[in-house]
Formats: structure tokens, sequence, C-alpha cells
């Protein structure tokens, strides 16, 4: 939010909105008279805060405890609350090898990919069977925008292939794309007839073709899959593929999470993707945009491991999450040994390389988790000039009559336009109703900040670290969840209550 | 830095007429003009007058010559029985008429109507003229006024780049130049409503000379669009040689030019001309009488040079007819490749061209409120839908000048001063016409 021009109208709006949202069912615009146009703007934008300030109800039963029989500390490291330990050196200090709730006689976590899907296999002659189909698919990457994209089995990313260490693969590809393809098994170490390099160890697949590629799998870690004609690669045609290890990695993760990073460039009115572009202005996380990608939900204490892989096509992505500090445990090459993990905030990751994170989510809350580019951090970015930054002009009044201009005023009235440089806030996207119906209708945002979509665009998306009554509230039961309703929650008990803001609701949202 | 700032409208140092600014207007529609035409422009009474010179001169070379009256006295001092000279053998009053001979005074006559039909064809054309140049010259009014409106736009979006550079300069995205460059695109703009307003003004005080009195400045009410049928160039053509004025008028003047031979070939034939009368006769002292019969021998001048003559006025005049029929097919294929253009352009930027510019324009619209595109881009489309409309206006006056005209007969310039029927030369210029 803007803090220009200057504080006097921040605290006039904060002002207004208390005083509105007492005289509930009263008249908005009331007593407007006087107050300046930044705040009468402000006004005209946000209608009022769910419940002033006050804490909705509680959610939830904080009693409920943890789970009994786990450590809840290992040398001065919390697994519950923001920690670091009492010694670098030591083997949980950053809850570096601190386990978590699963044991690792339950074998490898199940690895999710958020809004993917796996590809199913059957067992054939004692070997896992995969069918890849590498089509043109419309993804859509945010509500009611869809583009057109090449990738896998009706999926942009394809499907997550997932097997075990010393599994034997076939990959029957049948090409269903219009022009010659090839897969790459990107990090294997194969027999080089399938290693999918087009031309130098294979000749293409022609339309309409099929192609087996069958090799054992010796290693693990997180490795994917994609084209090798650099334009395909570039429209969207990769997916994961991850090797769970023999043995389960110690100490064992609860949570195997995987997203892909990639970006497009999109003209306007199109939904075409411009493989030729060299910028890019299109950000997906798992084939989604921020707000629509799906936040990462996991439970407080939890020990979490992330993959991150990068496919976009010319950008390398400075990854960082909020609130915790992770240990860097594998690149796309092989597990790191636990002696060069590396502690971080932020992690580049360059095109086509993978990292695994792995961390103790010990800070409940709603956490950032994006590429630091700023111009990652939004789809479009538009230069913020014409009617949108006038006062009393708007986009419909040139809409209402093509044939005339509403004409504007020679001067910009607006007292931040004596400060060079403004406005520098990158407004985010108009969110229509049935984008906010579709952001909104996931379980996993339920409770969230009525705003939080405003912030989460682009390449961004959130972790979600909650308590187990709460986690089970969102994502195990079909409650309905006020908004903001968890994140109070998780300020009443681990916060400060007392300087608790609600957000704002934003006009025609509910 | 601030930037260059924008500048003010040019009104003052322009003496701008300020169009249709003040007060009430006056709102005239494309009939009432017409009928204000028919009363009062001159050219059209001209064209009544030739007429009516014609119908003087039928009148004229019908009437019946006058008797002639003379007193005579011959042979002035002849002797008289008395041996003294008198006052001669005859003195008394003679009356004198001549008999006109061969149906002259009919013929003329004839002649002279026929050629006040033709007279009445040129009138006709007159008519067409003044009509469709009024037309024409209300079409242009009309499109001068819908161009102002259109300019007007254009302006609002040169102030809007205007104001958009100085909010780019703010964002540090456009530098000095770039403002200074759009503030001079806005005075080009504001200059462009200037020159607009002063040709909404010539036309409209051309279209006053038009119809024959001073209007005070307003404004016209109509359709630009053209409103008829497009016809194919035969269609027109043969419409020409059925219904033209122009051709009209040189058809009756063959027949004005064959009966000008007829009456040429009837010239030889010789008048009688008697006279008689009575005095008295000094010599023989009594009273007499006398009479006598003129009649012209036409042994050498039997009119064969003055027949030839209008033989070959004849001839010549077959020609003009094959002439004008040619002319105004020489005419035609230029004015009906206008028109044809004219529609061709009209009907291709209402169906597909505007619409598809507003819909370029509507679409970044949307977009810009979805916050896909920089305004300027906006701008450009919202620029070119206009530019293009200005187009429009430009397509639909030429269709519909060329239409009027295809319609018309091919005949303008309203104040050329009504011709009369061609002279003829020599024949003309007896003195009683003939
Ligand atoms: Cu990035």
């Amino acid at each position: 939010m803007s803090k220009k021009p200057s504080n006097a109208n921040q605290s006039e709006r904060r002002r207004f909105l208390k005083t509105s949202a007492m005289a509930a069912g009263g008249a908005f615009y009331g007593g407007l008279v006087g107050t300046s146009t930044a705040a009468q703007e402000h006004a005209r934008k946000m209608l009022d805060m769910q419940h002033g300030n006050q804490l909705p109800a509680p959610l939830g039963d904080p009693a409920a405890g943890r789970p009994v029989g786990v450590q809840a500390e290992y040398d001065g490291y919390s697994r519950f609350k923001p920690t670091r330990g009492d010694d670098p050196d030591s083997d949980f200090y950053l809850g570096k090898l601190m386990p978590g709730f699963r044991s690792a006689d339950a074998g490898n976590a199940p690895f999710y990919a958020p809004d993917l899907d796996k590809l199913p296999w059957k067992m054939v002659g004692g070997v896992k069977e995969f069918h890849l189909v590498p089509m043109a698919v419309e993804r859509e990457v945010l509500p009611g925008y869809k583009l057109n994209v090449y990738g896998y089995n009706d999926s942009m990313p394809g499907p997550t292939i997932e097997v075990t260490q010393g599994d034997r693969i076939r990959i029957i590809v049948t090409n269903e794309l219009p022009e010659e393809t090839s897969v790459h098994w990107h990090g294997f170490e194969l027999p080089v007839q399938y290693d999918g390099a087009s031309e130098l160890t294979q000749n293409l697949i022609k339309p309409g073709k099929s192609f087996v590629y069958e090799f054992d799998v010796h290693e693990n870690g997180t490795f994917f899959y994609h084209s090798h004609i650099p334009m395909q690669e570039a429209f969207g045609s990769v997916g994961f593929m991850i090797v769970h290890p023999k043995k389960v990695y110690a100490p064992p993760v609860d949570r195997d999470l995987g997203l892909i990073f990639q970006n497009f460039y999109v003209e306007p009115s199109q939904s075409i993707a411009d493989s030729w572009r060299m910028d890019w202005n299109w950000q997906t996380i798992n084939g989604r945009s921020g707000p629509y990608t799906t936040p990462l939900v996991v439970k407080h204490g939890e020990r979490v491991r992330i993959r991150i892989m990068n496919f976009s096509p010319m950008q390398h992505h400075p990854v960082h999450i909020h609130g915790h500090t992770f240990w860097i445990t594998g690149h796309e090459g092989a597990r790191i040994p636990k002696s060069a993990w590396v502690p971080r905030n932020t992690e580049l990751i360059g095109i086509a390389q993978a990292t695994d994170f792995e961390f103790i989510a010990n800070n409940p809350g709603d956490w950032m988790f994006h590429c630091h580019m700023v111009h990652h951090m939004m789809n479009h970015m538009t230069r913020q000039v014409g009617p949108r930054v006038r006062p009393d002009q708007t986009v419909e009044a040139y809409l209402a009559d093509l044939d005339r201009s509403p004409g504007v005023n020679l001067k910009n009235s607006d007292p931040g336009f004596k400060t060079p440089g403004y406005p520098q806030e990158m407004k985010g996207m108009v969110m229509q109703p049935e984008f906010m119906k579709a952001i909104w209708n996931r379980r996993e945002v339920q409770g969230m900040r009525a705003t939080w979509p405003m912030s989460v665009m682009g390449l961004m998306t959130v972790l979600r670290v909650l308590p187990d009554d709460l986690y089970r509230i969102v994502m195990e039961s079909d409650d309905r969840v006020e908004k903001g309703a968890v994140f109070a929650e998780i300020v009443r008990r681990f916060g400060s209550p007392a300087d608790y803001e609600a957000a704002m609701k934003m006009h025609g949202m509910s | 830095m601030a930037p260059p700032r924008i500048p003010a409208t040019p009104n003052e140092i322009a003496f701008s007429e300020a169009f249709a600014s003040q007060g009430p207007v006056a709102n005239y529609g494309l009939e009432e003009l017409l009928a204000l035409a028919a009363k009062n422009n001159p050219t059209l009474r001209q064209a009544e007058a030739h007429i009516s010179a014609e119908l003087g001169k039928a009148l004229q070379a019908g009437l019946y010559p006058n008797p002639v009256l003379s007193y005579e006295a011959e042979q002035i001092g002849v002797d008289g029985p008395n041996g003294t000279s008198t006052p001669g053998e005859f003195q008394g009053g003679v009356i004198e008429q001549r008999f006109v001979t061969g149906g002259k005074l009919r013929l003329s006559r004839e002649k002279y109507l026929r050629r006040a039909r033709v007279s009445e064809n040129l009138a006709m054309a007159q008519q067409f003229r003044v009509c469709n140049d009024v037309r024409i010259h209300f079409y242009k009014t009309l499109a001068a006024g819908e161009i102002l409106s259109i300019r007007r736009e254009m302006a609002k979006t040169a102030e809007d780049s205007a104001v958009t550079a100085q909010e780019s300069y703010n964002m540090g995205q456009s530098n000095r130049p770039q403002v200074r460059r759009a503030n001079v695109a806005l005075q080009r703009a504001r200059l462009d409503v200037l020159a607009v307003e002063n040709a909404y003004n010539e036309a409209f005080r051309t279209l006053s000379t038009l119809v024959g009195i001073p209007l005070c400045v307003g404004t016209v009410e109509g359709v630009l669009e053209t409103r008829c049928p497009v016809i194919s160039f035969e269609e027109a053509y043969g419409r020409l040689l059925a219904e033209s004025p122009e051709l009209a008028a040189a058809r009756a003047k063959l027949s004005v030019d064959q009966v000008t031979v007829a009456r040429e070939n009837v010239q030889w034939v010789p008048d009688l001309v008697v006279r008689g009368g009575a005095g008295y006769n000094f010599e023989a002292e009594q009273t007499t009488a006398v009479a006598g019969v003129v009649l012209e021998v036409p042994l050498y001048d039997r009119n064969q040079g003055t027949v030839r003559q209008a033989q070959a006025d004849y001839a010549r005049q077959r020609q003009e007819i094959e002439r004008v029929e040619l002319e105004l097919r020489n005419r035609l294929a230029m004015i009906y490749q206008q028109y044809l253009t004219g529609m061709q352009h009209a009907r291709e930027y209402e169906q597909v061209i505007l619409p598809e510019l507003k819909a370029a324009y509507r679409e970044l619209l949307e977009s810009y409120k979805e916050r896909r595109v920089d305004w300027p881009d906006v701008l450009m489309a919202q620029h070119d839908y206009f530019d293009a409309r200005l187009t429009q206006v430009d397509n639909l006056l030429h269709a519909r000048t060329q239409e009027v005209l295809v319609y018309g007969y091919l005949l303008h310039d309203g104040l050329m001063a009504a011709p009369g029927i061609s002279p003829q030369g020599h024949i003309e210029s007896v003195p009683k016409p003939r």
C-alpha cells in the first residue's frame, strides 16, 4: 500500500475506515467532505474491514496438543518456535538433522507437486511402464487466463514421473504434436541411445509415431524430462521426474514438495505464448501464476523438503522463503553430503537447475515464497500512466463511448505528482468476482487474509505453516472458514493480538 | 526537474472565428436550402429570361409586315392643258402591302418556338446545376461539421498524449525532448481544429452564395451516407442518353436547325408586294388611280448560300449531338471512377476497417483495464480509429458528391451564368428575326 503522498492521508484513511466500520449499514461515503482526494480514492476501493480491528472468533482447539512421543527440542533448536540452536557445529543447528514426525520405516514421504498429476504406470515384465504423450495443451494459468503451450498428457508442465532408485523403467512416448519431438531424461546416466538428444542419439519422433525409452535407474534425486527441441522447451515441454532413494534419506521428511518455475511471453488479448521473445511477462509455478498458485500447506513442526526446478528459458530465479532458514540439501545432480549443506534464506536457481530445500516448519503463519526479481513478482507489467493514475478518470468512461474521448485534465491534480517518480506502486491486476471465486475456492487458502491475492503475483506462492488443529480444519474438513480467521488465530496464539489489524475487504469481493 | 509545460490553446493568436460557439444557431436542412435556391439563385431567373427572349423572337418573327402608306407626287412640272406647269401628273396617296409567301412567317415563328424549347432544356440544365451544387456544398458543409467534431476528438487524444508524456516523465519513462514532441503534436492537433473550423466557415459561406441569399452561419442537418443504389457505368450512361438536359437541348437544337433549313428554303420565294392608291392628275385634271405589283425575280439569288449554310448548321448540329454524347461519356468516365472508388472505400470502411479499428481500440482499452498494456498503446489505437473516421468522412463526401453528379446528369457550377441557345452567326444578323 502506498505511503505517499503523506502519512496524514494514511491515518485519515484509517480513521475513516474505522468510523465507517462502526457505522455498520450506514452510508460509507458519509463524512467524506473535507477528506483529501487520496483518502477518498482509497475509500472508494476499500469498503470496510471485516471485523473492524477486532479478532475474529477463535477457531480450532489450541489445547488439542502436539503429537506424542515427539521430541520438541534438539540442542537448543525447537521445532515449534523460531530458533537457531546452540552450536553451529551441532547436527541440529537450524534443524539441520532434526527428524520430522515421520519414521524412516514408513518409507519415503509421498511426493506432491501442487496442481500437477502423476503419470500412472503398470508393471510389465518387471519393468515400470509409462505412457507419455507430448501434445499441445491449454493451461489455465490464472482464472480466465488460458495459455496455449506444449506439454504432456494434457498438462503443462507434464505429469510427474515418480520412480524408485533401482527401477527399470520403460517410457513409451507417442508424439501427438504436429511436429517432431524427442524426450531427454535430464540428468540420468542412461545408455546413450535413450538420451533423447535429437539426431545425435536418435531420430526424431514423427507426429503420430512412438518411441520407446527403456533403462535402469540407478541414481536418486530431483530430475526432469523435457523435449530436446529448444522452442518446444521454451513453449513448456517439461515435467518432473522424481527418483526416491532406495534407502530413505536421513532424517526423513514429512513433506516432499515440488515446484517447477517457468515463464512465457504472452501478448495482451492473446493466449499463445511467444517462445521467440527475449523478455517474459508471464510467470508460472507448476503451470499457474500467483495468486492462483496453490499454497504449500504444512503442519507446525514438520520437516519439509521443497524441490524447485527452474525451467524458464532465459531467466534465473533467486528464490526466497520468508520466516524460515532452510538447508540446501541437493541439486539436480545428486544429494549433497551433509557436510556440504548450506543454510540460506534465498537460493539462486539457474536455468535447468533444481535445488532441494529442507527445513523444520517451526514458525506458524502464511509465508511469502517467491522469486526475488521484482519483475518476476508480477505478470505483464505495465507503465503507471493514463486514466488509472488520474483522479476522477476511469477506463469505463472511455469504453462507454468509443467514438468520443472523455478528455483529460491538462494537469494531474494528484498532489503525489509533485514527487518525482510517483507512483512507484505497481498496482495489481483487476480481479473480477469470478476470478476471486476461483482463487478462494480451494481448501489450501481457507482462512487467509482477505487481501492476500493482492500480494501474491507472478512467480510467487505461499508457505502455510499451521498448527495441527488448524491444518485439519483447512485441509481435512469441509468447514467454511472465514477469511482471515486462520491468520488471526495464529496471531492470537503466536503473535501480538493487541496489534492485530484486519485485512480490508476489497470492493466487490466478499 | 519539472517537465516542459503543456502549451496553452492557441485561440488568441489565431483570431479564431469560434465556429458556432455563441448563442443559438440556425439549423438548415437540404430541402429548405433547395427551396431557397430555387427562389433566389439569379442564374435560374437568367435561364427563364432566355426562354422569354426566344418566345419574344418567335412572336416577332411571326408578325405580318405592316402596310406602307405613302404620298406620291410624280411628274411635277409637266405642262397642263393651259400650257402652265402643273403640280404633276399624279399627286395622291398610295398604300403598299407585302404579301408574304411560302409560309415564311409560320416557319420563322416555328423556328423561334423551337429555340424556346432549347432554352427550356437549358433552363432545366441550369436548375440541375444549381440544385446539384447546393447539394454538393450542403454535403461539404455537413462533412466539414463532422470533420470538425472528429478533429476536436483528436485534439483531446493529443491532449491526453501530452498529459501522458508528463506522467511518463514523472515516472522517469520519458525525457524532455519526448515531452516537447508531445507538446508540439498537441499544438498541431489544435491548429488542425482551427483549420477545420475555418474550412467549415468557408463551406457554409459557399453554400450561402449558391442559395443566393446570405444565411447566418449555422449548422446543417442531414445524412452523409449515400442513399441511392449503386448503378453500373452503362446504366448511368444510359440514363444520361435518355434524360440529360444538355443532350435534350442539343437534340432540340437540331430540330431548330431543321426548321431553319426549311425556312431558308422558302426564303427565295418572292413575296408579292402590291400597291395601289388614288390621286389627282393635274395634267389631265381628273382623279386617277395607281396600282402596281412588285415581284422579285429570283434569277441569281435563290438564297442558295444561306440554305447551304443552314444545311451545314444542321449537319454540324447532328455532329454536335454526337459530340455531346461523347463528351458526357467522357465526363462520366472520370466521375464514375471517383464515384465507384468513393463507394468502395466508404463501404469497406463501414463494414471492415472502422469496425476493426474500433475493436482494436476496445480490446486495447480492455487490456489496459486488465493492466496488460501501456496507455500510449491505447492512445495510438484511439488516434488510428479517429483518423480512419476522418478518412471515412472524406470517403462518404467523395461518394456522395459523385453520386449527386451521376444522378444529376453531371451538372454543377450553380453560379456560372445560365447559357442561352448558342448564336447562329449570319442568319441571326438580319434585322427581323427569321
Ligand atoms: Cu525470477
